[in-house]
């Protein structure tokens, strides 16, 4: 019999799923440890976690991984690279991150990683809210959206916008590629993970900072289905935040 | 024996610069010596002053309440800090830019044209290095090698600027016969 | 080499740090500290070591958890009101366990204060301003030549105890400048191969994490980490004694007030008042069992802080018995004056000693 599919090397053997039913974490997780995979990097490589949702990385990844302090994780990132170089080594590092993480307590650290072109790379986990929380108003939260701390739906007069991650990202200078992604299909699954594969690529190229915003579910807050929730980034979200590569440096040579 | 030594004046005077000479002069005539400047947002422009101590045996005290010699360039630090000197202490005024007036008599005052004396010597910058040379000449103890050491540590590579500093120093050295 | 050389205290520093193999520095300006970040800034740039210009003091101590877990010996500086800023890195970095060297030049507080030396901070290095249980090793030095010695020490504790130093010194001192040597690193290297990240290459990933969801795990861990203080007080108490043999009274001090004491205890003396000064070299772990000693037979302690009053603490709660204990503080320097001092004390002997001195 010819084996088709196994459980990526960089996935720990004894891992069991802890996020809720229809999570997307869980999905982007394997993509990411796919990723690791075929560039043969597992050994080399430093992953940093956040805290929210996303910190539950480490439970799942078989790579050596550090904690970061909440919205701190590009700083750390920027540590780890630097630190690696002045003791003449080269490793690969990547942060993994939740839209609140990167996006809001952390967007000092995560734009001006971006400003100074930081040779690390970055996953962020857009699910519009604060998850692990329990649901509350995050910055990428829509209008209309309705969460714990925006219970009549957010509107602009009152809570203002919401940030577009990738859009801005794609602004700075030291940025070499800045992406979207959703993992609501088959097709889009098969992009995100060529554009983490990407993303990644860039890193080994040392061309700068490479970030990936994947649009993710989050059923148990979003109070919808796990089909529900990835239609309703299919049908609304996607239209409020494009799946696109906003910044390719290499396409834009 | 403790000496204690305040020099002041204004941004562009070069206070900090003979402050620090003075202080590398008496550590290599293997004094103990302790050097602190006004530091921050007071040293861009404005009031400049350094203080230094000076001891034969071990240092422990950093700052003082009165002192023993003042260097005031012009009359603004003269007017701040001359309540600062101790009885019987010394200051040498830069007359150039501060007037020529004994507000005390329990102090013995060096007035002297510092700034037109350097300007004479092509930059009124080199003011700073006269007064250095007058106190020097008061202290009589420093060998002129240890000097000439001192301004090469301080200005590296500048053989004609360190020529020239060590010009105004003897100026300001040989100009003094006696303390009035 | 190692000549005697007219230095400021945080450029000594700054030497002292290159000089034992510091690789990473990352920083953000701050008055009376920024000859540090200025000068390392060349000197790293030159030998192709990590400095970055932070965004924030956030940033900076953040940049130093990733790059001690990589194994590069790291330091920061910074000053009182923005190593506030640094609190909730370093109680991450205690509980990760890194080796972080924290120069604190302290300035006036609270608040945005002013650029003034003072010693405000001792409640915040040495008790922590972070959150949960944890301890910063503390060092206090009080002169420039020490401010060399006490950086080569808080590398070497860092490493060998894997957790934050501070080295606590005032905006005085940093800013001074005497005579020091940049003697050579005496301390040896301590090995860090066991835990530090550098990839899964042969033996199964590692993770440097202070979340820990249960809570049997979370207590074990944090009890680990106090058997490691429980180490720190038993062997790393440092101080100075300074005419404490004979003493009938002893100052407590540290840093450069301390220094200015040691000429009160000459002056005393010379009155026939055996004075003698006690100054902690190692704030945290506070050296407790000479100052027991001493409390044993000296009848009166004045402690003299550039504060309100926060070592006294520990003072306090270390001379159990009879002897008395006053207090000299002010919370903002530029007063070190000895004839001050002198005021204040001849005061606390009169109230104290009315007959017998």
């Amino acid at each position: 019999m010819q084996q088709v599919y196994s459980t990526p090397k960089s996935i720990k053997k004894d891992s069991t799923f802890t996020f809720c039913a229809g999570c997307d974490h869980g999905l982007a997780i394997k993509l990411v440890a796919e990723v690791l995979d075929e560039l043969n990097l597992r050994e080399n490589t430093i992953a940093v976690a956040s805290s929210g949702c996303s910190v539950f990385l480490y439970d799942f990844l078989d790579v050596d991984c550090i904690e970061s302090p909440h919205g701190r994780a590009c700083a750390v990132a920027t540590g780890i690279k630097r630190a690696h170089r002045a003791l003449n080594e080269e490793k690969f590092v990547f942060t993994y991150q939740g839209d609140g993480d990167f996006a809001s307590i952390g967007l000092s650290e995560s734009l001006h990683s971006a400003l100074r072109g930081e040779n690390i790379s970055v996953i962020c986990i857009n699910n519009t809210n604060y998850g692990m929380t329990g649901g509350q108003m995050g910055p990428t939260t829509v209008l209309g959206q309705h969460t714990t701390t925006s219970p009549n739906g957010r509107n602009v007069k009152y809570h203002g916008y919401p940030i577009k991650t990738a859009e801005q990202i794609a602004l700075c200078d030291g940025t070499c590629f800045s992406a979207r992604v959703a993992l609501c299909d088959i097709k889009n699954i098969i992009n995100a993970k060529e554009q983490i594969k990407k993303c990644f690529e860039y890193q080994k190229q040392n061309l700068g900072f490479s970030f990936v915003e994947i649009l993710s579910s989050c059923p148990t807050n979003w109070k919808l289905s796990p089909s529900d929730s990835h239609k309703k980034i299919k049908e609304e979200l996607s239209e409020i935040y494009p799946l696109k590569v906003f910044k390719d440096i290499k396409e834009n040579d | 024996m403790i000496k204690s030594f305040l020099i002041s004046g204004s941004g562009g005077q070069g206070i900090l610069s003979i402050g620090t000479i003075l202080a590398n002069i008496f550590m290599l005539n293997d004094l103990f010596v302790t050097y602190c400047s006004c530091y921050g947002a007071e040293m861009r422009g404005g009031a400049v002053n350094c203080e230094i101590n000076m001891s034969d045996s071990e240092l422990y005290s950093i700052q003082n309440t009165k002192v023993d010699f003042l260097i005031a360039l012009n009359q603004a630090s003269l007017d701040k800090f001359i309540s600062k000197v101790k009885e019987n202490g010394i200051i040498i005024v830069n007359s150039s830019l501060a007037k020529i007036n004994k507000t005390r008599n329990d102090i013995k005052y060096i007035f002297a044209p510092l700034t037109q004396q350097a300007s004479s010597l092509g930059n009124i910058k080199f003011a700073n290095s006269i007064a250095l040379g007058i106190l020097s000449k008061i202290l009589n103890n420093f060998p002129i090698e240890n000097v000439k050491k001192a301004y090469e540590k301080f200005l590296s590579n500048k053989t004609e600027l360190i020529q020239k500093n060590i010009e105004a120093y003897l100026l300001g050295y040989n100009s003094i016969k006696e303390i009035n | 080499m190692n000549q005697k050389e007219l230095l400021k205290g945080n450029i000594a520093i700054a030497k002292a740090a290159i000089n034992c193999g510091c690789k990473c520095y990352f920083g953000y300006p701050i008055t009376p500290q920024t000859e540090i970040g200025e000068y390392l800034s060349n000197e790293m740039e030159k030998r192709n070591l990590a400095y970055v210009c932070a965004e924030s003091e956030i940033a900076a101590i953040n940049m130093c958890i990733g790059a001690s877990s990589s194994g590069a010996k790291t330091m920061t500086s910074s000053s009182s009101c923005a190593v506030s800023l640094m609190q909730e890195a370093i109680s991450y970095a205690c509980s990760d366990e890194l080796p972080i060297v924290i120069v604190n030049v302290m300035r006036a507080g609270p608040g945005q204060g002013y650029i003034y030396p003072s010693q405000g901070d001792y409640d915040q290095s040495t008790i922590g301003g972070g959150n949960g249980d944890y301890r910063i090793i503390c060092l206090s030095p009080s002169t420039v030549q020490e401010c060399i010695d006490m950086t080569y020490k808080a590398f070497y504790l860092a490493q060998k105890y894997k957790n934050p130093t501070i080295l606590l010194l005032d905006g005085l001192l940093g800013q001074m400048a005497e005579p020091a040597i940049i003697n050579d690193n005496p301390y040896e290297e301590i090995d860090n191969s066991s835990w530090v990240l550098k990839g899964a290459k042969n033996r199964p990933s590692r993770q440097i994490n202070s979340l820990e969801p249960n809570q049997t795990k979370l207590n074990s861990h944090i009890f680990k980490m106090f058997e490691k203080y429980k180490q720190l007080e038993e062997n790393e108490q440092d101080y100075e004694d300074f005419m404490c043999d004979d003493a009938d009274i002893i100052i407590c001090a540290f840093g450069s007030l301390a220094r200015c004491a040691k000429d009160l205890c000459s002056y005393y003396r010379q009155k026939g008042i055996k004075m003698g000064l006690f100054r902690p070299k190692t704030l945290y772990p506070f050296p407790n069992k000479k100052l027991e000693e001493l409390s044993l037979r000296a009848k009166l302690f004045i402690d003299i802080e550039m504060n309100m009053g926060q070592m006294l603490r520990d003072v306090r709660l270390t001379i159990s018995h009879n002897a008395k204990i006053s207090f000299i503080g002010k919370p903002v320097g530029d007063w070190l004056k000895k004839e001050e001092l002198i005021d204040a004390i001849d005061k606390i002997l009169k109230e104290n000693y009315a007959t017998s001195l």
